[in-house]
C-alpha cells in the first residue's frame, strides 16, 4: 500500500446559528465534498483564495475541527471515527506547521519546552533522551543549541518558523499539514524555510499537505497541487501538468494573476471580475460561474461532476463543464481547451 | 534635465527606544520625477515604510525623530520641519497616501461617503451635496458598481477589494501629484491585486501622477514599476531603472533576492538559492557594509568602511557596493 492519506467526500459546514432561539438558519460550506489521494513521501499543494476553505479542510483531515461527513482514511484506517484517546495516539503520526509563528508557539515556555512538550504529553523516553532528541532536532532545523532556554520572542520570524517547524518533528511524523508556513516570512528567509522543508521531503520521507496561497511557492515544492474555489477542489494534478496546462477557467486566471519578477515576460492576464461570492450563499451550480469567462447556461443550474481529464494513473481531475463528454463532443475539432481568446459566451 | 517632483537628501528617521536610539533610516538620497513610478523594495524592517511616512510627516513623534540634516523637497519647498497646518494643506491635496491595511485605515463609524466628503470639502471651495456628486463620481471611476448605493455604506459591508478601491477613490479624489501606495495589495488575493494593480496603473495615466509604490512583492515591482530603489537596513542598497534591476543586478542583495524567489513556469531546481544569515539588528549594526556579513563578496574593505551610493545624474541609477556584478 502506498496510499498514505485518502480523503473521500470530506465535508465541513459550520452551522449559522440566528432567530430567537439560536437555531441553525444555515450552513457555511467550508469543504464541500473534497476527495484526494496522498501517496507515501508526496507533496500535495492546495492553493486558493482567502476564504476557499484550505486551511479548514487540513483542519478537518487532522480531526482540529470534527469533519461533518465523510471519510478520512489514514495508512488504511478510517480516522473519523475514533475515539479522543485513539486519535490523541494518532496525532504522533500527523502533525502540523500553522502559518503564524507569532501567535502558534506559547510565549512563556522556552524553545526547549515547547519542542519537548509533546514527548512529555505521549510519556516517550527518559529526561536524557528527550535532552538528546530536542538537540538533534535543533540541529536539523537549523538553530544553535545554546538558544535553547531562550523565548519565542528573542527569535526572528524565521527562526520561530523553525521552532514550529522542530515542534511537529519531535513525533517523528509520516504526515505533516503545512499551513501557509513561509507566507508571513521576507523573501530571503522564505527559501530557506523552503529549502529545509524540501531536505526534511527527502531525508525522512515525510508526506506534506501544503497550503499556501502562492503559486510559485507551490509549484517549487510539491508534486502534486489542487485548486480550491469555494470549498470545491475544482482542478487537481501533477504540478507541471497543473501549471503549463490549467484547465480549470479559475486556475487559469488565478495563474495568470501572479506578478511575475520579470520584466521580460509579459502574460496576457485574464483579470477576473467581481469578488469570491460569500460561502453563505454560494452561487448555485458551478460556484465560479458568476465571474466565468467561459459561463454557460447549464453551469448555472448543475454542479459540475469531476472529469479525469488525463489518464488512469496520471490524473488530470477538473470539475468544469467545458470538460464534461458532450461538451467535449460538440466541440470537436476546434481546440479542446478553452483560451483566453476563445469566444464561449453567447 | 528636469526638476524632480520630489527630492529626499540625506534623510535620517531614529526612534527612541527601550534599546537606545535606533536609526531606522540612514542618510538616504533619491529623486521622485513627475509621472513616473517608482519601487521602493526591501524586506520587513529595512526602512521602506517609514520613509514613504516621512515624507508626509506622519512620523510619530516622540518616538521618532527627523535628523536634523534631513532635506525633503517637494517642487522645491521643504516638507521637513514645515507646521503641521500646512503639510495638512499638502495631504491629500499634492501628496496622497494608500495604506496596507484599508479596514483599519478607514473610520468604521462613518460611511465612505462621509469620509470621502471630509477630503474633498478640506481642499476645494464645495458644499456638502456637490462633495457628495464628486464622491459617487470618485467611486464610479475606481470601478465600484452602484457607486450611489455604496456612497453611503460603512466600510465592514465591503469586501477587502472594495475597501482598498474605496481608499483609492478617496486618495485620488483632489489630483494629487504624488501618490504614495504603501503596500497596497498585500493584504489582497491575488485575482483582486491585479484589479486594483490594473486601477492604480489606469488612475495613474489618467492624471498623471508620480507613485511610490513601497513593497516586498518583487512581482509587482517588475510589472508596475519603471524606477526600482532597494533598500537594506535603513540604507539604499541600489537603484535602477526596472531592466537594469532585474536582468543586471549589481548589488550582491539584490541578486541575491532575486534568485531567491521561487518562480512560476520555470525549470523546477532541487534547492532554491537564498541568503545566508539573517538582517543585522538595528541596534547593532556592523561598522561597514551592513549586508557584509551575508556577502560572498565581501572583503576587508567592505567591513571597514560602508560603501557610499552614487547616483548618476543622467541615468539616476547607482549602486553601493565596493564590489559590484557587473
Amino acid at each position: 500500500m502506498d496510499n498514505l492519506l485518502e480523503v473521500k467526500n470530506l465535508k465541513k459546514y459550520f452551522p449559522i446559528k440566528g432567530g430567537f432561539f439560536r437555531t441553525v438558519v444555515g450552513n457555511v460550506k467550508a469543504v464541500d465534498d473534497v476527495s484526494f489521494v496522498l501517496k507515501k513521501g508526496k507533496t500535495l499543494g492546495v492553493v486558493g483564495e482567502s476564504g476557499c476553505g484550505k486551511s479548514t479542510l487540513g483542519r478537518a483531515i487532522l480531526r482540529l475541527h470534527e469533519p461533518t461527513s465523510g471519510e478520512v482514511v489514514f495508512e488504511g484506517k478510517d480516522i473519523t471515527g475514533l475515539s479522543h484517546e485513539e486519535m490523541v495516539a494518532k496525532r504522533r503520526e500527523m502533525q502540523i506547521i500553522f502559518q503564524d509563528p507569532f501567535a502558534s508557539l506559547n510565549p512563556r515556555l522556552t524553545v526547549f519546552q515547547i519542542i519537548v512538550e509533546p514527548l512529555e504529553i505521549h510519556e516517550i523516553g527518559t529526561a536524557e533522551e528527550r535532552y538528546e532528541k530536542v538537540c538533534s532536532l535543533m540541529d536539523l532545523v537549523g538553530l544553535r543549541r545554546q538558544y535553547m532556554h531562550r523565548y519565542p520572542h528573542e527569535f526572528s520570524g524565521g527562526q520561530r518558523q523553525r521552532i514550529g517547524i522542530a515542534r511537529a518533528l519531535t513525533m517523528n511524523p509520516k504526515f505533516i499539514v503545512a499551513d501557509e508556513p513561509v507566507s508571513a516570512l521576507d523573501v530571503s528567509v522564505q527559501s530557506q524555510v523552503l529549502n529545509l522543508i524540501r531536505k526534511l521531503q527527502q531525508e525522512f520521507g515525510i508526506s506534506f499537505m501544503f497550503i499556501a496561497h502562492d503559486l510559485a511557492v507551490v509549484q517549487h515544492i510539491c508534486d502534486d497541487v489542487a485548486v480550491m474555489y469555494l470549498g470545491r477542489m475544482v482542478e487537481k494534478a501533477k504540478a507541471e501538468d497543473l501549471y503549463k496546462s490549467p484547465k480549470h477557467p479559475y486556475t487559469q486566471a488565478l495563474l495568470s494573476a501572479i506578478p511575475q519578477p520579470d520584466p521580460n515576460r509579459h502574460i496576457d492576464r485574464i483579470v477576473l471580475e467581481g469578488d469570491v461570492p460569500s460561502p453563505i450563499n454560494p452561487p448555485s451550480g458551478c460556484p465560479f460561474h458568476n465571474r466565468c469567462i467561459h459561463v454557460k447556461e447549464i453551469c448555472k443550474a448543475v454542479v459540475p461532476p469531476v472529469i479525469n481529464t488525463g489518464t488512469a494513473e496520471n490524473e488530470h481531475i477538473v470539475r468544469c463543464h467545458l470538460f464534461s463528454e458532450e461538451e467535449q463532443a460538440k466541440s470537436k475539432g476546434e481546440t479542446a481547451k478553452p483560451t483566453a481568446e476563445s469566444e464561449t459566451t453567447s | 534635465m528636469t526638476t524632480p517632483l520630489l527630492s529626499v537628501k540625506d534623510l535620517v528617521i531614529e526612534f527612541n527606544t527601550e534599546h537606545g536610539l535606533i536609526r531606522a533610516v540612514d542618510r538616504i538620497s533619491f529623486d521622485i520625477f513627475e509621472g513616473e513610478t517608482v519601487g521602493l523594495v526591501g524586506e520587513s524592517g529595512c526602512g521602506k515604510s517609514i520613509t514613504s511616512l516621512s515624507i508626509l510627516g506622519l512620523i510619530p513623534s516622540p518616538p521618532g525623530r527627523i535628523g536634523a540634516e534631513s532635506s525633503i523637497k517637494y517642487q522645491g519647498k521643504e516638507l521637513v520641519g514645515l507646521p503641521e497646518e500646512q503639510l495638512r494643506l499638502m495631504r491629500g491635496h499634492d501628496i496622497s497616501m494608500i495604506f496596507q491595511e484599508p479596514m483599519t485605515a478607514l473610520n468604521p463609524v462613518f460611511t465612505v461617503g462621509n469620509q470621502m466628503m471630509e477630503v474633498i470639502m478640506r481642499h476645494k471651495k464645495v458644499n456638502k451635496k456637490e462633495a457628495l456628486k464628486m464622491a459617487v463620481k470618485m467611486l464610479e471611476d475606481v470601478g465600484i458598481p452602484a457607486p450611489e448605493k455604496r456612497v453611503h455604506n460603512y466600510p465592514h459591508q465591503l469586501s477587502g477589494g472594495m475597501r482598498q478601491r474605496v481608499m483609492i477613490a478617496m486618495a485620488l479624489s483632489c489630483n494629487p501629484h504624488l501618490l504614495l501606495a504603501d503596500e497596497p495589495t498585500t493584504a489582497l488575493d491575488v485575482t483582486i491585486q491585479a484589479q486594483v494593480m490594473d486601477l492604480m496603473g489606469d488612475m495613474q495615466k489618467k492624471q498623471n501622477m508620480a507613485v511610490i509604490l513601497v513593497t516586498h512583492d518583487l512581482g509587482v515591482v517588475a510589472e508596475f514599476c519603471q524606477r526600482v530603489i532597494v533598500m537594506y537596513c535603513g540604507h539604499i542598497a541600489e537603484v535602477g531603472t526596472v531592466d537594469q534591476i532585474f536582468n543586471r543586478p549589481q548589488h550582491p542583495y539584490t541578486k541575491g533576492l532575486l534568485a531567491s524567489v521561487p518562480r512560476v513556469l520555470e525549470e523546477k531546481v532541487e534547492f532554491l538559492p537564498t541568503i545566508s544569515g539573517t538582517v543585522p539588528d538595528l541596534g547593532n549594526l556592523p561598522k561597514g557594509c551592513r549586508f557584509a556579513d551575508r556577502c560572498e563578496r565581501a572583503t576587508e574593505e567592505c567591513n571597514a568602511k560602508p560603501p557610499q551610493l552614487t547616483i548618476d545624474e543622467k541615468t539616476q541609477a547607482g549602486v553601493a557596493c565596493y564590489h559590484p556584478y557587473k
